[in-house]
């Protein structure tokens, strides 16, 4: 029986491969747009255009600050935080959106930073776990989460922070139900959830304007 | 006390691995590993990819100057595949590039021919085939086979329980650095700094003094990083050791779901028999346990099934046999309860089948069989029980008559949902079942300025082990929490340390803190008592200050320290702790392998929806003996924390290797971990509060691992939902109990 397997690297279909095809993609579709049929030619070779679209520039604030970067097409506002803006508060679990534990807001509203790219946020204001409190004075949710003892191991704590800041101010926090609704976008692998849901509604019910 | 990473944990300061800042010319790191889950190496070509830009080198099985070997407990299992493969994602080449994207885009390129061979899943083909990894062991405890002529019933069956997915939201990973001299640092997310070194030197061939590994704390490990954390260290350090270049490799999410192990599955025979007094006269199991392609630690865990194999009951006759079988799955590994859990779902799930059988309640037989004081485990040891104290205190405490009567009374006018209940006392031996690793190192250092550095073999994953140190420092010297800080845990400062694992990482590491808290502690008293010229025992520290025959003196904290370091005494001190009393006997399977058990009963309840088979669990209720808590936040989230990954290993978590051994439930999308609905509507903590002495740091049990076997609660409580709406379902043992095994059985045997 001839069973023998051929196998050129994993064929799984992840999303940081579908990213780099769909910057692949976008990409070649920009150069049709503005090269010369020269550069198209080697647009067949994925790795020479991608050399030649190397960094595109982006102006974006971060946590108040303003930014002039110049950044690869197919990198990810998290990857941008984590790497280039070396904040590493915000982190990765997944990498797929799955997780939760890379919130942001962007312009005010919840994102998961690992699902956009970094030049899709050309202008934004984002706001990181860094950018909440206040020099040393904390923001009623991270007084919230110690008071309420809201992590164990805290890798997932900075994303359960920002969405929980956020899920206040879409006014979605009138009740457990519907916080458990607008949180459920955060694993949080330690089980602290009961925590994190007291924490909540202790700011809710405080009523401190976020 | 809270815990002493709350502030950096809600600004996002607390470093974690993927956070350390990388030095100039660091180099990333990516592993190949293998598509198929048997087969030997034809050929493997690296050339295309080691030709790519960015790409430093490739590294293989040819490559490891030393021993390519990963092995702790045997050594069967190879850094770097060099011949064959034996489950699908074990690495064959380590790819070394400028960027992680360099690395990873490389990967793509490396072209391996595999021949393929059998593949093997199931443990008890595995067995059959003679496929196990050691010699297989039985415990016993009278003679079963002439107590099968007193009871007036038997019964028998099986129980099978899936693997489980760690999923610590932080993904593996190591990060290398050369120093001096070719000495290499490793900064580790492990649980076991001590095997990251002693692997790493083995396999460079190097000795363990060349080797620092460093770990600050961990995004989760939860046994995951208990063994299969050295993998990655030692795949950085052997970059590191070629290219004398800083190397980091942090897993992607899916790469760890694949490469790594899991809980074992088990599938288990039991046979149980009682007399017509509905004491269990007697017990034989045998566990066929799924350990994956190599040992890691299989033979510890199905160790610790034999001897949780009887849970919380005294049984006089046990015959328990274990078989760790070999199947073409990543290795499975540590994950708390670390196989206990796997033990004690056998035994209930045979009083659940005795229980249907004879028309009663499963807590009927479960309370007349509970250990009393005195009693003996089937490997000899005597219990020290709180077991009846929990259980009457849960059914005091909770009510038990009335919940049962409301549950009752909610199915008979319930058509569409109904409501189901189980009890489950538990109990859990604290320690390593390895009598040797039962030994713990700290490190105190009193400053000249009465600031405390305090270095532990702890390694701090949330379970709050860093607070409880501090708390030790704090409570001896009596000095404000703010003088003493906790260091990182490395293997230059506490050597030779054993894992963060075995719920008694705080019982040991605390013990060696207060060691050699007391010893500073003596000395410092010892001059106090010299200049206020009394002796030594009426000296005391409160609230750092010196009292001398029970007066306030002149001295503060800082003076005493610094007076005593004038004197050129030393104001250090390295402890060294084993707990008394332990031994074991393998070859007669008997001894003292606990310093202690921790007992509790949960009362858990749940509602079904009989037409979609999904669920929510009401409440959570439980009794919990903590001893005397040192620390009651933690220990409380300890429990909350133990009681959800209990209730989704049991309910739906499911991990799905096809036939090829590949693993389908490769990502959170596909593999269902509990998420904030997840969490039973209520959740009561009661503390068994005991003033009895035991081996615990300041009496306070252990509290890691005992609170997942909760969760086994909740499989059965959904089975007796599922039974108030079809009293004829006949359901088969097997957990998880997801909603879609839930949805069968109520409807089950079907009829069209
Ligand atoms: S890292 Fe973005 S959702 Fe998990
Ligand atoms: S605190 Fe550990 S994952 Fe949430």
């Amino acid at each position: 029986m001839d069973n023998e397997k051929t196998c050129p690297g994993h064929n799984e279909t992840n999303l940081y491969a579908s990213r780099r095809n769909f910057l692949r993609t976008s990409t070649a579709l920009a150069a049709l747009a503005v090269a010369s049929p020269v550069i198209v030619k080697a647009g067949e070779n994925d790795e020479k255009i991608a050399a030649l679209f190397e960094k595109m520039p982006l102006q974006i604030e971060v946590n108040g600050m303003a930014h002039s970067l110049s950044v690869e097409p197919r990198v990810t506002l998290l990857d941008l935080l984590r790497e280039q803006l070396h904040l590493s508060g915000t982190k990765k679990g997944c990498d797929h959106g799955q997780c939760g534990a890379c919130t942001v807001h962007v312009n005010g509203k919840r994102i998961n930073s690992c699902l956009s790219l970094a030049v899709m946020n050309e202008g934004k204001k984002v706001t990181t776990i860094e950018g909440l409190a206040n020099g040393d004075k904390l923001h009623p949710m991270q007084e919230a989460f110690i008071k309420h003892d809201g992590f164990q191991c805290g890798y997932c704590t900075p994303g359960q922070i920002m969405s929980a800041v956020a899920c206040i101010n879409e006014g979605h926090a009138s009740n457990e139900e519907e916080i458990k609704e607008f949180m459920s976008g955060n694993i949080c692998r330690c089980g602290a959830y009961p925590n994190i849901v007291d924490a909540i509604m202790d700011v809710k019910k405080g009523g401190q304007s976020l | 006390m809270k815990n002493i990473d709350s502030y950096t944990h809600v600004r996002g300061e607390s470093v974690y691995l993927d956070d350390i800042p990388v030095v100039n010319g660091t180099l990333y790191a990516a592993v190949f590993d293998s598509p198929v889950a048997h087969g030997k190496i034809k050929s493997l070509d690296i050339r295309e990819a080691a030709a790519m830009h960015g790409v430093v080198k490739i590294f293989t099985a040819k490559d490891v100057p030393g021993d390519n070997q990963i092995g702790g407990i045997i050594p069967d299992e190879e850094l770097l595949a060099s011949t064959h493969v034996h489950f699908c994602g074990m690495p064959i080449a380590l790819v070394v590039a400028e960027t992680d994207e360099a690395a990873r885009v490389a990967l793509k390129k490396i072209k391996v021919v595999i021949e393929s061979l059998p593949v093997i899943t199931d443990p008890r083909e595995a067995k059959e085939k003679g496929e196990l990894i050691i010699p297989s062991r039985t415990f016993q405890i009278g003679d079963t086979i002439n107590a099968w002529h007193q009871c007036e019933y038997v019964f028998e069956g099986r129980a099978d329980t899936n693997g489980q997915e760690h999923l610590y939201i932080e993904t593996q990973g190591a990060y290398s650095l050369p120093q001096e001299n070719s000495a290499i640092r490793i900064y580790s997310s492990t649980q076991g700094p001590t095997a990251v070194q002693r692997t790493t030197a083995r396999v460079l061939n190097i000795p363990m003094h060349q080797v620092e590994v460093d770990t600050t704390r961990l995004g989760g490990g939860f046994g995951g990083k208990e063994d299969q954390a050295t993998t990655w260290g030692v795949m950085c350090a052997l970059a590191t050791y070629h290219l004398k270049k800083p190397v980091k490799y942090s897993l992607q999410r899916m790469e760890d779901m694949r490469m790594t192990g899991k809980r074992h599955p088990y599938s288990s025979d039991f046979k149980i028999g009682l007399n017509k007094d509905l004491k269990i006269v007697a017990y034989e199991a045998t566990f066929y346990q799924n350990a994956g392609a190599a040992a890691d630690l299989s033979p510890a865990v199905m160790e610790r099934t034999l001897f949780h194999c009887t849970n919380s009951y005294f049984v006089p006759n046990v015959k328990a046999t274990a078989y760790s079988c070999r199947t073409n799955l990543p290795p499975n590994t540590a994950f708390r309860g670390f196989g206990g859990p796997q033990g004690m779902f056998v035994i209930e799930a045979a009083i659940a089948k005795a229980a249907d059988a004879l028309g009663i309640s499963a807590s009927v037989i479960q309370q007349k069989n509970l250990l009393q004081t005195g009693d003996e485990f089937p490997y000899g040891q005597k219990a020290e029980s709180e077991a009846n104290e929990c259980w009457d205190k849960a059914v005091e405490l909770y009510d038990l008559e009335k919940l049962q009567k409301e549950i009752s009374d909610f199915n008979h006018s319930n058509k569409q949902y109904k409501k189901g209940m189980a009890l489950m006392p538990i109990c859990f031996g604290i320690s390593f079942t390895k009598t040797m690793m039962n030994q713990a190192r700290a490190l105190v250092h009193v400053y000249t300025d009465g600031s405390v550095g305090v270095s532990t073999g702890a390694v701090e994953m949330g379970q709050g082990v860093n607070t409880k140190m501090l708390q030790v420092a704090t409570n001896i010297f009596s000095i404000d929490p703010a003088k003493v800080k906790i260091n990182s845990t490395n293997t230059y400062r506490i050597a030779n340390t054993s894992p963060s694992a075995a719920s008694a990482t705080a019982d040991l590491n605390g013990k060696a803190t207060e060691i050699a808290c007391k010893e500073i502690l003596k000395r410092l008293k010892k001059v106090a008592a010299e200049e206020f010229k009394t002796s030594e025992e009426n000296i005391d520290l409160k609230d750092e200050w010196v009292y001398a025959n029970g007066e306030k003196t002149m001295w503060e904290w800082k003076r005493l320290v610094f007076e005593t370091y004038f004197r050129r005494i030393s104001l250090s001190e390295h402890g060294h702790y084993t707990p008394p009393d332990i031994h074991y006997d393998l070859k007669k399977e008997k001894g003292h392998p606990f310093a202690y058990h921790v007992y509790g009963t949960v009362i858990i309840t749940v509602t079904i929806d009989c037409l979609r088979g999904i669920y929510e669990f009401d409440s959570v209720k439980v009794v919990h003996d903590f001893g005397n808590s040192m620390n009651t936040i933690i220990d409380i989230g300890q429990c909350e924390g133990g009681i959800v990954q209990g209730i989704g290993w049991m309910t739906m978590e499911e991990i799905v290797y096809d036939k090829e051994g590949k693993l389908l439930s490769n990502a959170l999308s596909t593999y269902k971990v509990p998420d904030i609905y997840s969490v039973p509507k209520e959740i009561d903590i009661h503390f068994l509060a005991t003033q009895k002495d035991n081996l615990a740091i300041f009496r306070s049990k252990a509290v890691g691992e005992p609170p997942l076997l909760y969760g086994i609660g909740a499989y059965f409580a959904l089975r007796n939902a599922v039974k108030a709406f079809n009293p004829s379902a006949d359901i088969p043992y097997d957990a998880p109990m997801t909603p879609e095994k839930v949805l069968m059985s109520l409807y089950h045997p079907f009829k069209k």
